[in-house]
């Protein structure tokens, strides 16, 4: 995990990828107990001069330089399967930009705020992403005012009052 | 209305107070669970044809 987020640090220094924040289960984890997954799920942002922001390509072929192979949908990245999701949408372009710099054992990272992460699973609406929002209302310290914004500069006051009745 | 017996309430109360403690561990360390879970977990998965890998940490041993 050590050396899979210092490859993402060294991506990130190069150029490859813009920025880069940990989603998904494992970035709820940060905030809540811990949660089974097998991937490292990775948001990323690409640098404007990519052309297509969405293309995973330049980052495949340097994954691909560095020795790490593709394994299904995720990059096998020291052993660890990192699936990277480029941002597609104005949450998650928020979510990387005021994401949490962390450290992980000396290793500087950065982790979805638990806020965008609630959001994006209200976004996101599957039965998985409802569970997930009952443990984030349960065990994360959640900065209500901060999340109201969230919720209402995209457009998800109605999901969250349905989802929390 | 149904009551819950005193003793179910008793364990419900320490379930959910352990499950704070977890949430409040060091990042590694959930990390490190998170991989404990995997080892539970993927015999069963694989048993059921799903393909997982569980994540080997260098810093584990640490």
């Amino acid at each position: 995990m050590k050396r899979a987020l210092q490859v993402l640090n060294e991506l990130e220094c190069g150029g490859v990828i813009e920025r880069y924040a940990i989603g998904g289960a494992m970035g709820a984890t940060f905030y809540v107990e811990p949660l089974l997954t097998f991937d490292l799920d990775v948001f990323v942002v690409f640098p404007q001069s990519a052309g297509n922001l969405l293309s995973l390509s330049p980052l495949y072929e340097a994954l691909r330089a560095r020795g790490y192979v593709e394994e299904g949908e995720c990059v096998l990245v020291e052993d660890i399967p990192v699936q990277f999701l480029p941002v597609y949408n104005a949450l998650l372009e928020e979510a990387l930009r005021e994401a949490r710099e962390t450290l992980y054992e000396e290793v500087p990272t950065r982790v979805v705020r638990a806020e965008h992460l609630l959001a994006i699973c209200l976004q996101t609406g599957r039965d998985k992403d409802r569970e997930r929002v009952r443990i984030f209302r349960e065990q994360a310290e959640l900065d209500m005012g901060y999340l109201a914004g969230v919720l209402q500069r995209h457009g998800l006051e109605g999901k969250w009052k349905q989802w929390t009745p | 209305m149904d009551t819950v017996n005193p003793e179910i309430a008793r364990l419900f109360a320490a379930k959910e107070a352990r499950r704070h403690k977890l949430a409040a561990l060091p990042f590694p360390e959930k990390v490190r669970a998170v991989v404990c879970l995997q080892e539970m977990a993927a015999p069963v998965l694989r048993a059921r044809g799903r393909k997982v890998r569980v994540w080997t940490l260098d810093e584990r041993a640490a």
